[in-house]
């Protein structure tokens, strides 16, 4: 079928105005949503300078001034040198953040790569198998992860006491005692660092294995013919050339255990003695038990400046300037 | 098309307005309930809503629970919404937190002088926030003065049953007979479970009290923790742990808590409020053993200690219903019969004397009349800045730190007052 030239151009016309409609479609919710985000961060980053509570009524204008005071920046330097409470959970849970942060980074590269390399290393058959199993914790909800640990970390009815009654040793109260620990770490932090790595780490070994598969066999082979050893290939050839790689995933790895808490919560809820009680569970009871919204707001912002310098850091060091 | 988007704006409009809530259905007025998904507490509201609802055709009392971490959060994003339900459940001493968004009760409703001379004095008292009344009290929350006792562990242990103690001695004597270890020490039974968070805080405090010492300075403008009587029940409840009647390290608040520890057997007595006793049977219907709560001596004196209110019903001001909410709140609290049966239901002591010293109450909870004789010495906490911040996050965690060797009794104490003053602004 010919069309006519007037056809055409109203046909041109029409698919201009459904494209037109479909641009608007797409992009006004859009930014009708970004907006909406950047009214959250905006009231967030207001609530600093307030001592504010949903419970009171405070000022004529959303709430502030009144019963709601401005502070200026009085929640930071209450941060650094107060005596209330909240100061001093701030401290503790900050010192708990970083431990947990740094400690899981290195735990985390040194289960996933390892790990990721022997399963390049082995059959097709098996591969799929491993990968899946090793995958599956991913899948699994954080509080269901957290159960299986607390019940295998029971104090009397856990099979870990059960196997150290077995050999004799003195049980452990692994998630309440407060005098247990290790390297200068609660036991009970070492607890929920194992559970949070078990569930984790499948993740990072996927984009391993999918970093270790995009390097081209021929630099591997070029590198045994020239009479490397498999251990040379891995730190001369293989650790080089995935960089870009563990960039993202040292990012990714440091922002989620900055933001760990569901594991944390269900796990311990911050005990014993505060000694798990990390950043985001602080913020959480801040902001939803005790309404100190103010509060919870300024140490989101700590937060997020802890975060963002930490990744900027980890983008200087570990950043390529090449492609291959 | 015009039609159509007229059409699909009136579909949206609809939806939008029937999830506001509250208004008027089927010739119904619609009055919104909130209340914390306590199975035993929300069966009592059912039954009186259906009676309530049974002499009102034209009312529509619609309940809706949260899970109590839900429904404190849902509290603070819906009040400053003007979002929330026309009826509010809310705990007697969060009152003077959130009394800046509670509508008064109107006099003819019942004044602060009635409130007074109908319910005990710890209930009603979080209910009053600068003389004005911001709600009504359902029960009488204690957390000191009882415990329960496992009967098969008495009896395994040879003792006497039921218990007949004169003093806190006595008790732990008892304690120390129940309690057992396994092979490598661990406690497997703690013969005197006291180290949960509600009931290690409110029997230091009742000890502050019955030692002649109060936690609050003369204007209650501040808390007075550091002082001799402080440290002498404080000394005192490490003395209890250091004769070996609880671990603290594997009994406490997010360890092997005290209701279900005592309802899985590994408790031979438990210090907690009767409210636990519907909680236990609820959550733990093939627990097997025989119980019962009987009354606890004081540790010095008369058996004062401080109650925390207990749980009661307000009315928000923003309620365009605010009469029938008021209505049905005096329906539910102030008549007797009906205050009893939700008392019956919920398991909780009534917080109005003559529905506590009534026959049905004895006869359904046999505990309560036990509990009578302690409850006129019930002083009401005081109004708290933050009541959960103080308790929870600052006496507790120090005095279980102290329990457990982390901290000093006087590092504790000291700990304590600075946090807990800190927490007036």
């Amino acid at each position: 079928m010919k069309m006519t030239a007037t056809h055409e151009r109203k046909s041109k016309g029409g698919l201009a105005i459904i494209k037109r409609r479909f641009v608007a479609g797409v992009t006004v919710p859009l930014l009708l949503y970004e907006s909406l985000g950047i009214f959250v961060l905006g009231w967030a980053f207001v609530l600093i300078f307030f001592d504010y509570s949903s419970g009171r009524l405070g000022g004529p204008i959303l709430g502030l001034g009144g019963s709601n005071p401005f502070v200026g920046l009085g929640h930071f330097i209450e941060m650094i040198k107060g005596t209330s409470v909240e100061a001093n959970l701030f401290r503790v849970s900050l010192r708990n953040t970083l431990i947990f942060a740094l400690a899981i980074l290195p735990l985390n590269l040194a289960i996933t790569l390892p790990l990721a390399w022997l399963l390049e290393t082995i059959g097709i058959r098996f591969k799929s198998l491993y990968r899946t199993i090793y995958f599956l914790p991913v899948l699994t909800s954080s509080v269901g992860v957290a159960l299986i640990w607390m019940s295998m970390y029971d104090s009397q009815a856990g099979w870990i006491n059960a196997i150290i009654r077995f050999f004799g040793g003195t049980p452990v109260s692994w998630l309440s005692d407060p005098h247990a620990g290790f390297a200068g770490v609660s036991v009970a932090m070492w607890a929920v660092i194992l559970a949070y790595l078990w569930q984790d780490y499948g993740y990072n070994m996927v984009i391993f294995i999918a970093a270790l598969q995009g390097i081209p066999q021929e630099l591997k082979d070029a590198a045994l013919i020239d009479g490397a050893s498999p251990w040379q290939v891995f730190l001369k050839i293989t650790i080089p050339l995935i960089r870009p790689t563990m960039l993202f995933v040292c990012v990714m790895t440091m922002l989620s255990s900055f933001q760990v808490f569901d594991i944390i919560q269900v796990m311990t809820n911050g005990d014993p003695g505060n000694q798990t009680q990390v950043l985001m569970l602080d913020i959480y009871k801040n902001a939803f038990r005790y309404q100190n919204l103010g509060w919870a707001a300024a140490e989101s912002f700590v937060l997020f400046l802890i975060v963002m310098g930490v990744t900027i850091f980890q983008m200087r060091v570990l950043r390529t300037n090449w492609e291959y | 098309m015009m039609k159509r988007k007229i059409f699909a704006l009136i579909v949206i409009l609809a939806f939008v307005l029937s999830a506001c809530g509250g208004g008027s259905t089927g010739g119904k007025t619609v009055v919104r309930m909130w209340t914390t998904a306590n199975p035993a507490f929300n069966a009592g509201y059912e039954s009186l809503i259906s009676a309530y609802e049974a002499g009102h055709p034209n009312v529509d009392i619609q309940l809706e629970t949260f899970d109590y971490e839900l429904y404190l959060q849902t509290l603070q994003t819906a009040m400053p919404a003007k979002e929330e339900a026309d009826i509010l459940q809310l705990f007697g001493t969060w009152t003077s937190q959130y009394y800046e968004r509670l509508a008064p009760v109107p006099a003819e409703v019942m004044t602060v002088e009635q409130a007074r001379e109908t319910f005990y004095g710890a209930p009603i008292g979080g209910f009053i926030v600068d003389g004005v009344l911001y709600g009504m009290p359902q029960e009488f929350n204690m957390e000191y003065g009882g415990v329960l006792v496992n009967r098969a562990k008495f009896e395994a242990a040879g003792l006497t049953y039921p218990p007949e103690w004169q003093s806190m001695d006595d008790v732990v004597d008892t304690a120390v007979l129940l309690t057992q270890k396994d092979a490598a020490g661990m406690m497997t039974t703690a013969g005197f479970h006291f180290t949960s968070a509600d009931p290690t805080s409110f029997s230091f405090l009742a000890g502050i009290k019955q030692r002649g010492g109060d936690y609050w300075n003369a204007d209650h403008t501040g808390f007075t923790f550091n002082t001799p009587e402080a440290h002498a029940q404080l000394q005192w409840m490490l003395d209890v742990v250091n004769a070996g009647v609880v671990d603290p390290v594997v009994f406490n608040d997010s360890t092997n808590f005290v209701i279900d520890a005592f309802f899985q057997g590994k408790v031979g007595i438990g210090y907690i409020g009767t409210w636990a006793i519907a909680e236990g049977q609820t959550n733990f219907p093939d627990f097997a053993d025989k119980w019962d709560y009987v009354s606890l001596p004081s540790v010095q004196g008369d058996p004062v200690f401080v109650a925390d209110s207990g749980w009661g019903l307000t009315v928000s001001p923003n309620s365009k219903y605010q009469d029938i909410a008021w209505d049905f709140v005096k329906f539910v609290i102030a008549v007797p019969e009906n205050a009893g049966q939700w008392n019956i239901a919920s398991g909780t002591i009534p917080a109005i004397p003559a529905v506590a010293e009534s026959a049905e109450i004895a006869a359904a909870m046999p505990w309560v009349p036990k509990a009578l004789s302690i409850l006129p010495y019930g002083e009401y906490l005081g109004n708290m800045p933050d009541r959960d911040l103080v308790v929870y996050e600052i006496i507790y965690p120090h005095i279980l730190n102290a329990l457990q060797g982390v901290e000093t009794v006087d590092e504790a104490l000291q700990a304590i007052d600075t946090e807990a003053n800190s927490t007036f602004r």
